[in-house]
């Protein structure tokens, strides 16, 4: 690094060939001579790095508007809007988005809500509209007629949903199907998305009962009906996800109202986590869902806080010893946090459909204590939620 | 601020050209790098500044009020003895309450339940600022060194700032001492040799093995297999804790590989922090390769004062034994790392115990075939303790150990691509140094335009492969 035989030069030279020669643009396209092995003049190196930084960003425009859009990123959202509208003009993103088709990522679809809603809607008669106002009243499931149970969502579905499989099959009355998405949710439909997987590949399936859970990763800004960017929990996002929210509860309404969908709310997230805005999400389900008698909003947030609902990572189950109901992430459940959901959503749907033919009494050192119980409303914001 | 992304790489072309513009001015150079690393850390939370700037004020009084107390020949006084004591109970208190409290008075809650006395733990659910356990054992070794009389002089304040603050090694290391940092801030490196190839091979490495293959290894598999261990079988499971050992090397030694080059390019060097780790054939040489500047920061304030290997072998097993359980509780505040660190303290025993025993004796085997099964075994140990490294508890680590030996399960996630990684990743350790050598010297001569179309196409690659966002450095929560 230092030169004992030369006197350090002030400032920083452009020169490639270490002089102070004016700086020739020429020379950046001739093999270059270091006249020490594997250096180059600081000047140089900004101008290499500048370059090459412009070049990547030119070739990742698209790229980087999708995570500035997610981000909700003000100005430097205006500039990636900028750089991706000048790449898509002179076809540069075609490099970018050829890799992207070969490794199978970012494939958005063209089927929205809306169009699957008309469909929907066109295919119900007058009568199933009306049995549709009733919660649905499904059959008792039986060891010979199980009911088939199906789960799913994001990342937290991924240890809930796994303990919820396990502990449904042991009941010996129904059959579920585990199906999470990690990084998923509502808010990027060009990532995933959930609303035309359940339509054409959740619901061909017939279950008579869905778990789904979303909220975690979609505490971020979106993209509008009409293009623009809506800053998270702003009037305008919340319409939106609002809108989004409904749409897809519809989706999941049966013509014959045989299917009844329990909407969990996400859990508290502990300090330090980058996610967001639960509480909002968790009002968001809850108020949408009182006008659908199929959708059966269920309050995950007093089985993982403290008495005065603030997060809580180690909880008493009902035996009285205290667990570890988070992973080290403080957002992920962890095996013991996903049982203690798992039990408390069978005995929610034991609520609604008779589950007596099953072995649904779960374990003490499983199940939360009788003392925890879902709130009757929920409110739009939680002190120390964000 | 993350390194991998567009903020950082436009906050480092600030500031590698301000610092070259500045570099002939000492004292601006070293306010404007201050400030720099001020922006860098804040960009997080501009409150844990306010620490930062703390343990700097506390830890260079102390430094100075060391160094006044000590005989003019530099002699250790009781005076100075007292003081490093000082400022090791103040750096650890503060490194405590943020990282332990709550583990340590859950811990007691637990206990008095299991004898029955029912207790309201006032856990506060302290978030732990980002690279506290880092810039806090910098600090003691600096105190340290100075009651040690390995400086005669201490720093100024501002260099002192400059040292404990500097954004590259600042929220995960490597943890450099002030006698490695503090000499370059008075030299003056000259800006017509800046090592780039060099620098910028190591920038693309960590990028690649953090973005891409950290990455790819934590959502096909480890993730999944260590939130529900018991939805797998023992080929899933196997291959995850593999997985891990390669995502854990990939996700630091490429921060680390990001760090040292962005600190060359501003001419400052850091010490090695990692030295091809799993090419090791003995648990000590393991230590001797993985993160480094932490192995010898224990060695040297920690195993060395505990006696070392000075006394009775027993009491050298003790030490030992010590080290490796501090040292993982160094990691955090929960038994998972104790348990890591035992399993690393017990085989560094076991170690030494068999080397002793069987000095002289032959297994007549081929000494290739030797290496091969020392290099199987202490692999495998690490594996083993990196479990309980990553699990959420003792509990869920004996879980997923078990599934190891289930006659059933689940092995989504394995992959022929997977295991192609996995492979290849071990066996990049066994390249020589010399051919990614050779590779920057080659790398160097190449013309600026080509080199610009490479890096460009190294950024797009690595963004192209890797996945939507970067995941925060797994250390960074240490």
């Amino acid at each position: 690094m230092t030169s004992p035989e030369r006197k350090p030069m002030k400032g920083g030279s452009g020169i490639p060939s270490g002089g102070r020669s004016p700086f020739n643009w020429r020379s950046l396209f001739e093999p270059f001579r270091p006249r020490r092995e594997g250096t180059m003049p600081a000047g140089l190196i900004i101008v290499v790095m500048v370059l090459a930084l412009c070049v990547a960003g030119l070739f990742d425009a698209d790229s980087t508007l999708r995570k500035s859009n997610a981000k909700g990123d003000g100005w430097r959202n205006e500039i990636a809007k900028t750089v991706a509208s000048v790449t898509d003009t002179l076809h540069i993103n075609f490099f970018r988005n050829s890799i992207d088709d070969a490794l199978g990522k970012n494939q958005g679809t063209k089927i929205d809500v809306e169009e699957l809603l008309r469909r929907q809607v066109e295919a119900e008669s007058a009568a199933s509209a009306e049995a549709a106002r009733k919660v649905p009243v499904l059959p008792a499931p039986t060891p010979a007629t199980p009911m088939k149970i199906w789960v799913g969502g994001d990342s937290i579905t991924q240890t809930f949903g796994t303990s919820f499989q396990r502990i449904t099959q042991s009941t010996g009355i129904f059959t579920p199907t585990l199906d999470y998405h990690v990084s998923t949710g509502l808010s990027r439909p060009d990532y995933y998305n959930w609303p035309e997987h359940l339509v054409k590949d959740v619901l061909p399936a017939n279950p008579s009962i869905l778990v789904i859970m979303f909220g975690a990763n979609d505490g971020q800004n979106m993209i509008g009906a009409d293009g623009k960017v809506l800053v998270r929990a702003s009037e305008p996002w919340m319409a939106e996800y609002r809108r989004r929210v409904a749409a897809t509860m519809d989706l999941l309404k049966s013509p014959d109202n045989q299917r009844i969908t329990i909407w969990c709310g996400p859990p508290p997230m502990g300090p330090g986590t980058k996610t967001r805005g639960m509480d909002l999400m968790s009002y968001i389900y809850w108020s949408e869902a009182q006008s659908r008698p199929w959708i059966q909003y269920f309050d995950t947030w007093p089985f993982f806080s403290d008495s005065s609902l603030a997060f809580s990572a180690n909880l008493p189950n009902a035996d009285g010893v205290v667990r570890g109901m988070r992973q080290k992430d403080n957002v992920h459940l962890s095996t013991v946090g996903g049982d203690r959901l798992s039990w408390a959503v069978i005995d929610r749907i034991g609520k609604l459909v008779n589950l007596k033919a099953g072995n649904v009494t779960p374990p003490a050192a499983q199940a939360p204590p009788a003392s925890v119980v879902e709130r009757t409303e929920i409110p739009p914001s939680m002190p120390g939620a964000e | 601020m993350l390194f991998p992304t567009v903020d950082f790489a436009v906050f480092f072309l600030v500031v590698f050209t301000g610092s070259w513009l500045l570099r002939p001015y000492k004292i601006a150079w070293r306010w404007f790098i201050l400030a720099s690393s001020c922006v860098f850390y804040g960009w997080w939370d501009w409150n844990y500044l306010m620490l930062l700037f703390l343990s700097i004020g506390i830890n260079w009084f102390l430094g100075l009020a060391v160094f006044r107390s000590l005989t003019p020949e530099g002699e250790r006084t009781d005076a100075s003895r007292w003081i490093v004591r000082i400022a090791v109970v103040v750096n650890l208190g503060i490194l405590g309450y943020f990282k332990y409290f709550d583990f340590f008075v859950s811990t007691i809650a637990d206990k008095m339940r299991s004898i029955g006395i029912s207790v309201d733990a006032p856990i506060l659910n302290i978030i732990l600022p980002i690279g506290i356990s880092f810039f806090t054992f910098q600090a003691i070794s600096y105190v340290i060194d100075i009651g040690r009389g390995q400086w005669r002089k201490p720093l100024t304040l501002l260099d002192f700032a400059v040292y404990l603050s500097f954004f590259a090694h600042l929220v995960a290391g490597p943890i450099v001492r002030a006698s490695e940092f503090a000499p370059q801030l008075d030299e003056l490196p000259d800006p017509r040799y800046v090592r780039s190839a060099e620098a910028f091979m190591l920038i693309f490495r960590g990028m690649f093995k953090k973005v891409v293959i950290s990455s790819f290894l934590a959502v096909q598999i480890v993730d999944p297999v260590f939130a529900n261990p018991n939805a797998y079988g023992p080929m899933a499971v196997l291959w995850a804790i593999y997985a891990y050992a390669i995502q854990i090397y990939a996700d630091f030694s490429g921060y680390t590989d990001i760090a040292i080059g962005v600190a060359l390019l501003l001419g400052i060097r850091f010490p090695q922090n990692f030295d091809s780790p799993y090419i090791a054939l003995s648990l000590q040489d393991f230590w001797s390769r993985w993160h480094m500047t932490l192995s010898r920061w224990l060695r040297d304030y920690l195993y060395i004062p505990l006696g070392g290997n000075r006394g009775s072998k027993a009491m050298t097993y003790r030490n030992l034994f010590l080290v490796m359980i501090i040292g993982g509780l160094w990691h955090g505040a929960n038994w998972t790392f104790v348990v890591w660190g035992a399993i690393h303290g017990s085989y560094l025993v076991a170690e030494r115990i068999v080397k002793a025993k069987w000095k002289g004796h032959e297994l007549g085997l081929p000494p290739l075939l030797v290496k091969a099964m020392q290099w199987f075994l202490v692999f495998n140990v690490v594996c083993l303790a990196w479990v309980f490294f990553r699990a959420t508890s003792v509990d869920e680590a004996f879980t997923l150990l078990g599934r190891l030996f289930a006659s059933s399960g689940s092995a989504a996630g394995v992959s022929l691509l997977l295991v192609f990684v996995i492979v290849a990743s071990i066996a990049s350790q066994f390249v020589p140094q010399r051919f990614p050598q050779k590779a920057e010297v080659w790398f160097a001569t190449w013309a600026p335009a080509l080199q610009i179309a490479a890096l460009a196409g190294g950024l797009v690659l690595v963004d192209a492969l890797g996945p939507e966002g970067i995941a925060p450095f797994i250390y960074f929560q240490f």
